[in-house]
């Protein structure tokens, strides 16, 4: 009874209705937000948060007014929980498992399962990407969205050691120490994004920041955060940095995910390659790019489909099979998907975007119990009022 | 009397049949000695599609004039004759004034600004083509969103620049078609280049030569050879190009759309005689809008299902074909009305709807082909055929459900003739329409994350478009919890239903004006305006809703007020 009496005021239909308003506002907010903001940082400030501060400047065009100040608003997460423990307090204190009732308690629990795979969905789900060339095999998926620095002593003929730095180890004017190489890291300059430029391009202050590889011809300079405008959506860190052999100095380099070889560094005669790379993850199947193809529609340069001819390995499922992925037919394989997202210049390879998400069943169920509760629902109803003729 | 009562909406439903039936039995001809109506019947490869000529006539003639046709001192010159000249003999056509111009600075630029037309000839821009083309290299540095109106109004200038020389110089379409197994379309410039003894492209060229040398039997012998050929290889495709044109000729969404017209007028007849106390009348007008109802609708679905033939796709493909199917949708949802409700009122909606949806798609049409290919992502008639065709139907209803609500608060406020049991059963309709609006815009937006994981791993985007089709649910779940939960009545379920229209207006074309997105293909630029203007007049709408009953003129109000909506009592 005590129960109950607490759990009145958070069954009520009121809150449901202020709920339902306040995720419009949000939702509204969040899509004009994307004209200035990049689509991953809304999902994080705005749906996977529990307050979001939203600018008033989003609802006007800064070209008719300038308009400061934000208001605080609860962000998808507090709306979400919200939404849920509104709905089944509902279910605990007012609904009665009735015949007539069905229809609702279907439509209410596919609803509550949808926004529990939301959930799962966002502390569970990883994408990656796995860019190969045409001919190549890779085994591993990068997550753009984070860098690392690799150190691969291939000194074993069967193995290479590879020593990983993450990212959040790095920053400007840190020194990275292991005992896994006889070097150490001194970040001079850390850059989270960058560009690259030529010895033509680079202004005065920014040539000589180190002398060894490829930083005796690049130079890198920092750039903003991307944030989606422009259609950059992806950091590419850089970084300059001076290793370090105890009190002996080897070489100062230049670090960038944008350089794909990595480069030499030898120490009392052993050699070590050195990169920035996106982070990587290792998978236990392999895919061999056999044939990236780009059709266009005849006469134009518009495309007509991308696909991607892939010989999958994995050794320990006995698989060694060809797979055709392209447009809306994505590769499922070891709770994995692969789909068709991008390309590389001249077609010389394809990009696959790799989803990991132990939740990708749940919208397809929680829908489908929805809507057969919303037919039934309705149909109960409108069925005698459309049979009845007046 | 009695009898005319009767019999008036028989003899409107036969004459409509008449009308429509004529209209689209008895397409149009060219009356010319040369056979030019096969001419453009003729099929070509542009933009990726196999058209008729006349389609590409017709849409580059739209897109460098915004007309169909040339009106000239003479008369009109169809789109067809245009092209053909063009292409025959350029040296007459670079002086038709053709060119469309409204931007005072670009006239300027092109020393025009004295002249009092709106149009002018190749012949006229060429001299400051160099300056044009300049102008236009400026303006294309600069990013999309950030040009001005000048910059935006050269660009264009310069685009129909450079489709003329296209033409003219028969680069685009390609016209050679594939004779064997494997071939593709060529372009016939190049074929004559690689190899000028080339039967097929030798074959057309006698066909444009005849023209040229105005010797009308030598081109229409060469027309039937040069099609015979086509004919014998890619039947299929010239099967369509021919009902294409009929298509193109016919025009049926233009047909329905006068039908509709005249069908509101009916209804607002009717109910006038409503109004005035004559049932018979009213009755008997209301009839007839139905009847013309129903002879539109069945033009509109001829229309739909000749796209859905020629583009081999389901009926959605783009914002034009979507405001199309929108009013296609209104108009059955508005015949469902009228059989319950008696009023005359479903039949005034549809017909409404059916013609606003058809400027709508009219106006969005004007840019070219409306039947244009689809960017690879959407090459999936399965998906298309569900998620676009429901979350459509989604739209068309909650769009049905607002305008109910103006039709209420219109009637309600200006006439007498909303009473009490009207006024119930008006509401009891638009509440029928949400539920309906609800479950179709939920699958609709469900079917659609099902795709979006189909091709890109993820359920849920939270992509612009995305978003606005969810708005659409949530605002209709709001609408109904709030009337479940006894926090609107009548009104205000009314107030809600017509805001709703500015949430689908927005989902629907709003989204798109952001540019952001995976679905930012629909961009359009000039829309902008008129979304302001609707979302503008839908407020104004409630804002007469909001006036107190006491003053409205139907007194309905004054009753005591209905009890609470017997589902509450339920839960």
């Amino acid at each position: 009874m005590m129960i109950r009496k607490l759990l009145k005021p958070v069954a009520s239909l009121k809150l449901t209705v202020v709920i339902f308003a306040l995720s419009i506002f949000l939702i509204f907010a969040g899509t004009l937000v994307q004209v200035h903001t990049g689509i991953w940082t809304v999902v994080d400030q705005y749906f996977r948060s529990l307050v979001v501060s939203i600018e008033l400047q989003i609802f006007v065009p800064k070209d008719i007014a300038t308009i400061p100040g934000s208001i605080w608003f609860p962000g998808g997460l507090t709306l979400g929980v919200a939404m849920l423990v509104n709905l089944i307090a509902a279910h605990a204190v007012r609904f009665k498992l009735k015949k007539k009732r069905i229809g609702i308690i279907l439509t209410h629990l596919g609803v509550i399962l949808l926004l529990v795979g939301e959930f799962v969905t966002g502390f569970a789900a990883r994408e990656g990407n796995m860019t190969i060339r045409e001919g190549e095999t890779v085994n591993f998926v990068e997550d753009i969205r984070s860098s690392e620095i690799a150190i691969v002593d291939q000194a074993d003929p069967v193995d290479d050691l590879v020593v990983i730095v993450p990212e959040q180890l790095i920053e400007t004017d840190t020194t990275i120490v292991s005992g896994l190489f006889p070097f150490t890291i001194e970040v001079t300059e850390w850059m989270p994004n960058s560009q690259m430029l030529g010895p033509m391009q680079a202004p005065e202050s920014r040539k000589g920041l180190a002398d060894t590889g490829i930083a005796r011809e690049l130079a890198a300079l920092p750039l903003p955060r991307a944030n989606g405008v422009d259609g950059a959506t992806v950091d590419a860190p850089s970084a300059y940095v001076t290793l370090m052999n105890g009190e002996q100095r080897i070489g100062s380099y230049l670090l960038s995910v944008y350089v794909d070889q990595p480069q030499m560094v030898v120490v009392d005669g052993r050699t070590y390659w050195i990169s920035l790379r996106f982070a990587r993850t290792y998978k236990p199947y392999s895919l061999h790019l056999v044939d990236f193809k780009h059709d266009l529609f005849t006469g134009t340069q518009m495309a007509r489909n991308y696909s991607s001819d892939v010989r999958l390995v994995d050794e320990g499922r006995n698989v060694d099979r060809d797979v055709l992925i392209y447009m809306n037919h994505p590769l499922r394989h070891a709770g994995e998907t692969f789909y068709q997202a991008s390309f590389l210049r001249d077609d010389a390879g394809t990009v696959l975007q790799v989803v990991q998400n132990p939740g990708w069943m749940i919208p397809y169920i929680s829908c489908s119990i929805a809507t057969l509760g919303m037919l039934i629902h309705f149909g109960i109803r409108l069925v005698p009022t459309l049979r009845r003729r007046p | 009397m009695k009898k005319l009562q009767q019999l008036l909406p028989w003899i409107v439903l036969v004459l409509s049949i008449v009308y429509a039936g004529q209209k689209l039995a008895r397409p149009e001809k060219i009356d010319s000695p040369f056979d030019l109506n096969t001419f453009r019947q003729i099929p070509v490869s542009a933009h990726g599609r196999t058209k008729p000529l006349d389609t590409v006539a017709r849409n580059s003639l739209m897109n460098i004039s915004g007309r169909q046709s040339i009106r000239t001192d003479q008369g009109s010159v169809s789109a067809i004759e245009w092209y053909i000249e063009l292409i025959t003999s350029p040296e007459a056509s670079i002086k038709r004034e053709v060119f469309r111009i409204d931007h005072p600075d670009v006239l300027t630029l092109a020393g025009l600004d004295t002249e009092d037309r709106t149009r002018f000839s190749f012949a006229e821009l060429r001299d400051v083509g160099n300056e044009i083309n300049r102008q236009a290299m400026l303006a294309s540095k600069v990013k999309a969103k950030a040009r001005d109106p000048f910059q935006r109004a050269i660009l264009v200038l310069n685009q129909r620049m450079m489709l003329f020389s296209e033409l003219s110089q028969l680069t685009s379409p390609y016209l050679v078609p594939p004779l064997t197994v494997g071939e593709d379309w060529r372009s016939f410039v190049s074929v004559l280049n690689e190899n000028p003894q080339d039967p097929d492209a030798r074959a057309l060229l006698s066909v444009l030569q005849a023209f040229r040398n105005n010797e009308p039997d030598a081109f229409n012998a060469e027309l039937k050879k040069f099609r015979d050929l086509v004919d014998s290889h890619i039947s299929y495709d010239a099967r369509k190009s021919r009902y294409e044109v009929v298509f193109n000729q016919v025009q049926p969404f233009i047909i329905a759309s006068y039908l509709f017209v005249v069908a509101f007028l009916f209804g607002c007849f009717g109910m006038l005689c409503a109004q005035l106390t004559k049932p018979d009348w009213s009755k008997s007008l209301l009839a007839s809008m139905t009847a013309m109802v129903w002879v539109a609708f069945t033009v509109m679905t001829i229309g739909l299902a000749s796209r859905v033939y020629l583009q081999g796709r389901p009926p959605i493909t783009n914002l034009y074909s979507s405001a199309v199917f929108v009013g296609w949708f209104s108009i059955i949802i508005g015949l469902v009305v009228d059989r319950q409700m008696k009023l005359g009122l479903g039949g005034i909606m549809a017909s409404v709807i059916g013609f606003v949806s058809l400027v709508v798609a009219h106006n969005l049409g004007n840019s070219g082909d409306t039947m244009e290919m689809m960017q690879a992502v959407l090459d999936s008639n399965f998906w298309l055929t569900t998620h676009v065709v429901v979350i459509t139907i989604g739209y068309s209803a909650t769009f049905f459900a607002g305008f109910m609500g103006i039709a209420y608060v219109l009637l309600g406020v200006l006439t007498k003739t909303l009473d009490r049991e009207r006024g119930k059963s008006m509401t009891k309709m638009i509440y029928g329409v949400i539920c309906f609006a609800t479950v179709t815009s939920f699958v609709g937006t469900v079917l659609g994350g099902i795709w979006a994981d189909q091709s890109w791993g993820r359920f849920w985007g939270w992509d612009a478009k995305e978003n606005g089709a969810a708005l659409i649910v949530l605002w209709n779940l709001l609408i109904l919890h709030a009337r479940w939960g006894g926090m609107i009545r009548d009104r205000g379920l009314v107030q809600l239903a017509i805001f709703g229209n500015i949430i689908t207006a927005w989902s629907w074309f709003g989204t798109n004006m952001l540019g952001v997105g995976l679905h930012s293909y629909g961009f359009t630029n000039s829309a902008i305006f008129w979304l302001s203007v609707f979302v503008i007049s839908q407020l104004a709408m409630m804002s007469i809703g909001m006036i107190p009953m006491a003053m409205w003129r139907s007194k309905f109000a004054k009753a005591p007020p209905p009890p609470v909506p017997e589902s509450t009592s339920v839960q």
